[in-house]
């Protein structure tokens, strides 16, 4: 018996946002039990994008619902690879995951996960394997399928770096990286250079975490000075030497091949210079921080001017203000030049009378020193670490 | 010099009980379909029970494998160009998978690989299996037993922004985690303030109340503590005393006596070895050959180092300003090139993922050194 498996180039509606699909068909003839027609093919207008064989009759379908079929089975049937881009790897690279139903006249494979572009993919039906077929000489059909790459012009950059001074401590701690838009992680240091003032890499500066250190948007970096490269009487520090160096000036830098989630390349790359200061081993002390305090029934920003820059994170996050009662005040808070100056503008007007500003003692400045304790503790100093979770309280009244 | 490090232990109510093993390890676990913003650091317990680090979860996840069937004997294994394969099974290209950590099922041998498909904020968890022969399955967590243990968490979380642009940016990655005795041992780091947490959270897990801080010194080379992070660590019985072997990021390896830890206590560990710098610890395991027990670490940089433990429970603490290297005798085995992920495959072999042609990972069994 002589069937023919025919493949078809489907025309139907492209999902919407999806673009041009690129389509390969071929058609063929092959042996079948039945001389039965086949199309196989991908369904666009499905969401996701299924592959389909059609058309089975009525005893094929009547055949397959009767079978009790692992997926490995199925596989044998009907399988979809995605491709590597590589020959040899493509040889085992096994089918994809996916379910596969019978309705009415065809088969259909769901892929597990959507189908990405720029990926090669390929369908292989094999009509030899369907349930009553004693010919499994039959030629198998292919069907090849791919999205477009992502394309497009690139439009992420680094938005801010923090902190945003041009004169940093010797012994800063880390560096905030933010991007317009979620990026890729997996392989990150490879785009972050800090260069000295020559152009030359300085060797190993960051703490190189495999797990990354992103917020869940993956649209800021927390970047770690490398401990090891900051602290004084440390073994990297005096074998390879400070990752900074007081009075010199160094770039840190980020090229633009960094992807963003939606695989495109930065739009330009990123360099911020800054200066290197002396280091900073005072624990930040909020007796020292300036409020200005705004008028009641106004939505005034309350303004704190800290002597020296904090970190612009914990700043953020740990400083929050308590009205008369003790609860917290609902609003936005912002920092301002170079992150020493912290300003808060409640949602509603300010009531009348004692407040407090509410500082944890987990806020660091450049440096990484908290409240109460320099990030370097001398030992032979006393000097305990406090790692609960204490707060500072300043108050100030609204009149 | 010296430096003294630093561990944050936050250990959580059943300290007391450490020790005691459970009757049940199963207990408390319900029935369905754990949800996972992220796979990370995996070990296994007892009874194949495998514990998940979700760093955006904020959570370790156990799950009921189910994959008890003890293995047979185990045959040489060879996955070239497993990050392809992975790719293939999840539809998508190497490019876009990350291999995040793999176990071995101390049981069955199968090999167990945490897998984010695709790289960016919406990146799928997806759990990989590797069965003897290499044929490769997506675990299937529609319907497992599990339980799920938050991570307490020291600092306070405020939320910056306003409106529907609240957030809380603050993260903890799970850098490393480990199953002993009766409870989960966890190495954090956060993206904002730099403490470097290690926690010890009972298992099976049960309500987790607040945690209490124990503070953990190393002796090291010099008068200045850092507060560097943990990278990874094995618990290991050095004598007869409980202990934890931690690495660090400038690769000194550090034992802590875990028996020693009580609410509020302060422990101080000793730094056993210093094994060079410019480098970086990936992975550890223990394992024993002709009667002794072999530390294997592998690193960045300085390939896999087999460690002698000969007499470890007398080494000397160091505190002096060395070198190089100094404590723990060990051998670099130089034909272990790449490797990135490490672990114990039966008593005689080790399953690596390391580095090959290309951007090719491949999946390996080695003979122990």
């Amino acid at each position: 018996m002589t069937g023919i498996v025919r493949l078809l180039a489907c025309t139907g509606a492209l999902r919407a946002g999806l673009g041009l699909a690129i389509w390969i068909g071929f058609s063929f003839h092959a042996q079948c039990a039945g001389g039965s027609e086949y199309f196989l093919r991908w369904n666009t207008n499905s969401n996701p994008i299924t592959v389909e064989v059609a058309v089975l009759d009525e005893n094929e379908v009547r055949q397959l619902r009767a079978t009790n079929w692992t997926d490995g089975n199925w596989q044998q049937l009907l399988s979809v690879y995605a491709g590597q881009g590589d020959f040899i790897a493509d040889l085992s690279v096994p089918p994809m995951l996916g379910s596969y139903r019978v309705e009415k006249s065809l088969i259909r494979f769901q892929p597990r996960f959507p189908l990405e572009p720029g990926v090669a993919y390929r369908a292989v039906f094999r009509p030899g394997r369907l349930p009553g077929n004693v010919d499994r000489r039959s030629a198998d059909a292919i069907s090849k399928f791919s999205l477009p790459s992502a394309s497009g012009k690139p439009t992420t950059v680094v938005a801010q770096v923090y902190p945003g001074a041009d004169l940093l401590p010797e012994n800063l701690l880390k560096f905030y990286v933010h991007f317009s838009a979620p990026m890729q992680g997996g392989h990150i240091y490879n785009h972050i250079h800090l260069l000295d003032e020559a152009g030359k890499p300085v060797e190993l500066p960051f703490l190189e975490i495999d797990e990354e250190l992103w917020n869940p948007e993956m649209t800021r970096l927390t970047l770690f000075i490398d401990p090891g490269r900051i602290k004084r009487g440390v073994q990297p520090l005096e074998e390879i030497g400070p990752a900074l160096e007081e009075g010199k000036r160094y770039s840190l830098e980020i090229d633009a091949a960094w992807r963003d989630s939606a695989g495109l390349p930065l739009r330009v790359g990123f360099r911020k210079s800054f200066r290197v200061g002396r280091p900073d081993r005072e624990p930040p002390s909020p007796s020292t921080w300036k409020l200005q305090s705004p008028k009641a029934g106004t939505r005034d920003a309350l303004m704190v001017t800290f002597p020296e820059p904090m970190d612009h994170a914990l700043a953020l996050r740990v400083i929050r203000v308590a009205d008369p009662a003790g609860r917290f005040v609902e609003g936005t808070s912002a920092l301002s030049d170079h992150e020493q100056h912290w300003g808060f503008t409640p949602r509603k007007p300010w009531a009348a009378g004692p407040h407090q500003l509410q500082v944890q003692n987990t806020i660091e400045d450049l440096a990484g020193n908290n409240i109460g304790k320099t990030f370097e503790v001398d030992l032979f100093e006393g000097v305990q670490r406090r790692f609960t979770n204490e707060v500072v309280k300043l108050s100030f009244e609204v009149k | 010099m010296k430096i003294i490090a630093r561990l944050f232990f936050v250990v959580l109510t059943g300290i007391g009980c450490f020790g005691l093993r459970a009757a049940d390890w199963t207990a408390g676990m319900k029935e369905g379909k754990p949800e996972f913003k992220s796979m990370g650091p995996l070990a296994f317990g007892p009874d194949a029970i495998l514990l998940i680090a979700d760093t955006r979860g904020a959570a370790v996840v156990a799950v009921a494998t189910g994959d008890t069937v003890p293995a047979k004997a185990i045959q040489p294994l060879k996955v070239e160009g497993i990050n392809q394969k992975i790719a293939g099974l999840l539809g998508t290209s190497a490019d876009q998978i990350l291999i995040n950590d793999m176990v071995v099922n101390p049981i069955s041998r199968n090999a167990y690989i945490a897998v984010s498909r695709g790289r960016g904020p919406d990146a799928i968890p997806v759990l990989v299996r590797v069965k003897a022969g290499g044929n490769l399955e997506a675990v299937s967590l529609g319907k497992v037993k599990f339980s799920r243990g938050e991570l307490p968490d020291a600092p306070v979380d405020g939320v910056v922004g306003e409106g529907n642009r609240q957030s809380n940016p603050r993260q903890e990655s799970i850098t490393d985690l480990a199953f002993f005795q009766d409870r989960v041992l966890i190495a954090g780091l956060s993206n904002e303030e730099f403490s470097s947490t290690l926690r010890a959270i009972p298992f099976p897990f049960e309500t987790v109340a607040n945690g209490t801080t124990v503070e953990i010194f190393h002796g090291a080379h010099g008068r200045f503590e850092t507060r560097s992070p943990v990278r990874t660590f094995v618990p290991f019985n050095v004598g007869s005393q409980p202990s934890l072997i931690a690495a660090y990021t400038c690769t000194p390896l550090v034992q802590f006596p875990l028996g020693d830890l009580k609410p509020g206590a302060k422990i101080k560990g000793k730094t056993i070895a210093e094994l060079g710098n410019r480098n970086r610890p990936l992975d550890m395991i223990v394992y024993q050959k002709g009667g002794k027990d072999y530390l294997l670490l592998a690193n960045s940089s300085r390939g896999v180092m087999k460690i002698s433990t000969d007499n470890i429970e007398n080494a000397e603490n160091i505190t002096d300003k060395v070198a190089d290297k100094k404590g723990q005798p060990y051998e670099t085995i130089e034909s272990w090139t790449g490797v990135d992920q490490l672990d114990q495959l039966d008593p005689s072999h080790a399953l690596v993922v390391r580095r090959g042609e290309g951007n090719s990972l491949n999946l390996e069994s080695l003979a122990l050194p």
